[in-house]
């Protein structure tokens, strides 16, 4: 052990800091912590906009649109009130007490703020977008249309809509049901092969499934399925099942081994200890993947776009496509009505079981 | 009672377990999901036309590929470029950017901003698509050039004209980067807290903390999303399609677009086959890949300090 | 080398109180223990200190400076993380060169410095080494080295010793203490381990829900404790703890009356096991063991009285009690301490006679 360690004796004066340096230090520290939290939150809020905004411009062309005019003075004179509100109100809750004045306060901002909005773009609202709800023959009914310009009749958007439904839905609950009795048979039992077949599922879920459109069109045609719905929800709800395996498969290990001996111990056999004990323990992975799935099928575009025809087999990514092949430059509105009414549902889902998505998308499958 | 030998029995309820529990999935992924590959071998040795018949097995297709096609060649350039400069930009810069950025602020105003960039990524495609058709609408309309013409005065951009390559890296880098960011955040909210108060402790400042700390915890996710994402761009051509349709021309037509062209516009499925083929052994050879990568992943994924 | 005041300092989370409003004042050069069970603010406290939480109140000031705004990386504090908290991917030598990188130590005069600091702790020979492959203990001196390598004025050790073994709990303890009086450093360490707190500090802070119960050093805790949580939490086994009520004089405690001046109301009784002896039947208290714990060079009988059930310790590995065997209780009259129950706390005033009265 050394005897003398100069740099750490104990005969060195206290720090000689006086109080001015420690003040200088503490403004210092808040000033570095203003500007950092000041510059991410700008960054932040500079590429955000540029994503809001497009959706949020969707929704007001869909209510302010005229034939022939692409409407974006609603938008921004909607910002140019919207945006001074929400910072107010961002203000407020930064630099004041909550109580029963900042509520008034902030019931005042927002008092003001619909007022001026409602004057400002009131007149400029309608729903004659949104005629497509009501009436499947609103294309030719669009001014300076004739029914002959139109190729053949849309289908109504409601066949559409409940064609992504049925698609989105049933599809759903085929990949919820197979993965999870794979995903629980691959976590609890041992057999011959299962190392194998695990292997060769992590090889499946990491290939990418859109190469083999081709030969999966051919196979529809070659088993009758093509123009089927029923055929594109097996197709779809195949490709996301390794995928699906995996993650119910991650949620049936982790259900301690304990619950599930002791259901054996009194009395039932390995499929009734499935179900009443285990399932239930799963339940959080089942939302999770349901809800990712029924979104995928809900959006799905190039798999129906292939193997799809018939107006009555659209759905709902078919419909809006088509509809805006054939009116978009005519009629802004209505293609953002219908906009509009088909993304509605995945943000509503999206925002309600938002972080199930988040841990989920980390096995998504678009680019 | 049953005077069966008790192990064939077990043998038997295995039988009918597996058969149960592994059935379906096994028989669906071998129908719509192996033998669409043994299809795709097959396929491409015939002469399938739009007709959708076989007359003869012939290997033409293969030599048209390799002598006869001169799209092949553009393509392929298109596809490197168009997947490494949204690679390089988004997915993997930009998603880390967006994770570390998030992470730094407090926790609400980060979850909020993630959720907006998940947005594209949650809506369907083609309502994305319609989105970036309003958006760059080369007129005055197009939201771009209200604030470029109205605001900043500028002369009206056509971007899908003009720059195809920057739209199509623009519009699937939005929907790339937001994977890199869930990936990164979670990666870096595993991070031990304590960690951070160290380094805090120790002097560090909040770039000495990212480069020290933060970015040495996510090499393994990055090179994850690095071989994942590369794979996903290189076959993927749905917001293409929709966005430029692989023009002007075919200035931004990736090989995988170009292959479903070929099949489901000009009927040529035989020759869409064998194009495809490629594909099919880049997706082989990149999953064979990242399964070696995964496994060596298990490996490393024990904590060795004691933290409590 | 600091002072560090504390004054009417305190820190919640929303409405969850960690830390109620304290004053605390360690001297320069002290080595003061923060002993608690867990969950009751202690680490909260330390990390205040450190500058990694702000406090919500009051004034922390170092060497009479306030120092409340004062960034973590600007207050040349060290600390040591029950986890250790090494980066994971940084050799030794990295990781206690780490702070020496922000003060702008040149590098030659920084690996001396390492090296210097290393050979204080015993760990030179693993300067190459990753913490990975590390021992607990060795660990453990790494990162004391890095808390120690800038020179600090204020040390801080959050659970030091939680995650080592019996055997290297005991060597550390007498090196870290060893380390400190050489240094001189002023030293604030956070254990729930009273052990710990007894043998290493000068003087002990006993917390309990983010509250100090009690300062003072290890001999007064346990002499003269003021509360009652600190009598129960200081002393191994604990301290045996009796409701009874006072009046008139007299003091009821289970079935015995006791004489006793100057107390009233709801009180609790307390008698520490090593306090209490057994002798032949007959004699003092009449007693019945319960159970018998050989604890190696002690033994712990349970034996029920009519004052209540009461732990006993016995020097000696020898049993002389069995179970069920009838024995007589002694207690040294100043071995009893009394608390009011309410307030929980120590009543001097009162006196008590063991003698039975009526």
């Amino acid at each position: 052990m050394s005897a003398t360690l100069p740099s750490l004796q104990r005969a060195r004066p206290a720090s000689g800091r006086g109080q001015a340096d420690w003040d200088a230090l503490a403004r210092a520290g808040s000033r570095r912590r203003a500007i950092g939290q000041g510059l991410l939150m700008a960054f932040l809020v500079t590429v955000s906009v540029p994503i809001l905004l497009p959706y949020f411009w969707m929704f007001t062309i869909s209510v302010s649109a005229r034939t022939g005019g692409v409407e974006s003075a609603v938008l921004w004179r909607s910002i140019g009130i919207l945006v001074p509100a929400v910072l107010a109100l961002g203000f407020l809750n930064l630099l004041t007490e909550p109580g029963i004045r900042r509520l008034y306060a902030a019931a005042g901002i927002v008092v003001v703020a619909g007022t001026t909005l409602a004057w400002a773009i009131g007149p400029d609202l309608h729903l004659q977008n949104w005629a497509f709800l009501r009436d499947p023959n609103f294309v030719e009914n669009l001014s300076g249309r004739g029914a002959g310009t139109v190729e053949a009749q849309f289908p109504s958007v409601w066949t559409a809509f409940g064609n992504s439904l049925m698609l989105a839905g049933v599809q759903t609950f085929l990949v919820l049901s197979v993965a999870t009795l794979a995903g629980y048979y691959l976590s609890r039992f041992d057999f011959q092969g299962r190392a194998s077949f695990l292997q060769a599922l992590l090889v499946l879920h990491a290939f990418p499934a859109m190469t083999l459109i081709i030969p999966i069109f051919l196979l529809m045609h070659w088993t009758g399925l093509l123009d089927t719905i029923t055929g594109v929800i097996l197709v779809i709800a195949t490709l996301e099942l390794p995928f699906a395996v995996f993650i119910m498969k991650g949620f049936f290990d982790a259900v301690p081994w304990d619950i599930e001996m002791q259901a054996l111990v009194d009395g039932a056999s390995r499929r009734r200890a499935f179900l009443e004990v285990v399932f239930p323990q799963v339940k959080v992975g089942l939302l999770a993947v349901g809800v990712f799935s029924f979104i995928r099928g809900w959006e799905e575009y190039v798999f129906v776009r292939t193997l799809l025809f018939d107006k009555q087999n659209w759905t709902m990514s078919l419909y809006i496509f088509w509809v805006s092949d054939d009116i978009m430059g005519v009629d802004y509105g209505v293609v953002a009505a219908v906009g509009v009414f088909y993304v509605a549902p995945s943000i509503l889902l999206y925002v309600f079981c938002q972080k199930y998505l988040v841990q989920m998308s980390l096995g998504g499958i678009k680019g | 009672m049953a005077t069966t030998d008790p192990s064939s029995a077990a043998a038997r309820r295995q039988l009918a377990n597996m058969a149960l529990f592994l059935g379906p999935a096994t028989v669906l992924l071998f129908m719509f999901f192996i033998a669409p590959v043994v299809v795709d071998v097959f396929v491409a040795f015939t002469d399938m036309g739009r007709s959708l018949e076989v007359t003869e097995f012939t290997t033409a297709n293969f030599e048209r590929m390799l002598t006869n096609d001169s799209r092949i060649g553009p393509t392929m350039a298109v596809t490197f470029t168009y997947v490494l400069l949204t690679l390089g930009i988004f997915n993997v810069t930009f998603g880390l950017l967006l994770a570390l950025a998030t992470t730094a602020v407090p926790e609400r105003s980060g979850a909020f901003f993630r959720a907006i960039w998940l947005l594209p990524r949650m809506s369907p495609s083609v309502v994305y698509a319609l989105l970036w058709a309003w958006m760059i609408g080369p007129t005055d309309r197009g939201l771009i050039n209200q604030v470029a013409v109205g605001w900043l005065g500028l002369e009206p951009i056509d971007v899908l004209s003009n720059q195809p390559m920057l739209l199509i890296v623009l519009a699937n880098g939005f929907i790339g980067a937001s994977m890199g960011m869930i990936i990164f955040t979670s990666a870096i909210r595993a991070i031990p807290e304590h960690l951070f108060h160290a380094a805090r402790v120790d002097g560090a400042g909040p770039l000495a903390v990212t480069w020290h700390i933060t970015l040495p915890a996510l090499r393994w996710p990055l090179s994850f999303i690095t071989v994942y994402q590369t794979l996903s761009l290189l076959v993927s051509f749905e917001y293409i399609w929709l966005i430029t349709n692989g023009g002007p021309f075919y200035d931004t037509m990736v090989f995988a677009l170009y292959v479903y062209k070929r099949a489901f516009e000009n009927g040529q499925y035989a020759y869409g086959a064998a194009l495809s083929l490629i594909l099919v052994a880049i997706g082989i050879a990149a999953s064979l890949f990242m399964w070696r990568l995964l496994d060596m992943q298990r490996l490393l994924q024990t904590p060795r300090i004691e933290v409590q | 080398m600091a002072r560090i005041e504390l004054q009417q300092v305190a820190k919640s989370w929303r409405e969850v109180v960690a830390v109620e409003p304290t004053d605390l004042v360690i001297e320069d050069g002290e080595f003061v223990a923060i002993l608690g069970p867990s969950g009751c603010g202690k680490s909260t406290m330390l990390f205040m200190l450190a500058g990694i939480y702000a406090p919500t109140a009051g004034e922390i000031r170092f060497d009479g400076h306030v120092v409340n705004a004062v960034e973590a990386r600007d207050r040349n504090v060290g600390i040591v993380f029950q986890s250790y908290a090494l980066y994971p991917h940084m050799t030794v030598a990295r990781n206690i060169g780490f702070p020496l990188k922000f003060k702008g130590v040149k590098a030659d005069e920084a690996a001396r410095r390492v090296i210097e600091v290393a050979q204080l702790v015993h760990v030179e020979e693993l300067l190459d080494r990753l913490p990975a492959e590390m021992s607990g203990g060795q660990q453990q001196r790494v990162a004391l080295a890095r808390a120690l390598v800038k020179e600090p004025q204020l040390l801080l050790l959050d659970e030091p010793l939680s995650n080592l073994d019996a055997t290297l709990r005991l060597t550390m303890r007498a090196e870290i203490r060893r380390l400190q009086r050489r240094l001189g450093v002023t030293t604030i360490l956070v254990t729930h381990d009273q052990i710990e707190a007894t043998t290493m500090a000068d003087r002990v802070v006993c917390m309990s829900k983010g509250r100090i119960e009690q300062i003072g050093t290890a001999d007064a805790l346990y002499r003269r404790p003021d509360k009652l949580f600190v009598a129960s939490f200081i002393g191994a086994p604990p301290i045996n703890l009796l409701d009874g009520r006072a009046a008139d004089g007299r003091l009821r405690v289970g079935e015995l009356t006791l004489g006793a001046s100057g107390i009233s109301g709801e009180v609790v009784l307390g008698i520490r096991p090593e306090h209490l002896g057994l002798t032949a039947p007959g004699r003092g208290l009449a007693g019945r063991i319960l159970t018998v714990e050989p604890l190696g060079r002690e033994t712990l009988y349970e034996v029920a009285t009519p004052l209540g059930s009461l732990r006993v310790l016995e020097a000696g590995s020898e049993r002389r009690w069995q179970e069920g065997d009838a024995a007589g209780g002694t207690v040294a009259d100043e071995a009893l301490l009394i608390f009011d129950k309410s307030s929980e706390r120590r009543l001097e005033s009162a006196s008590l006679a063991l003698a039975e009265a009526a």
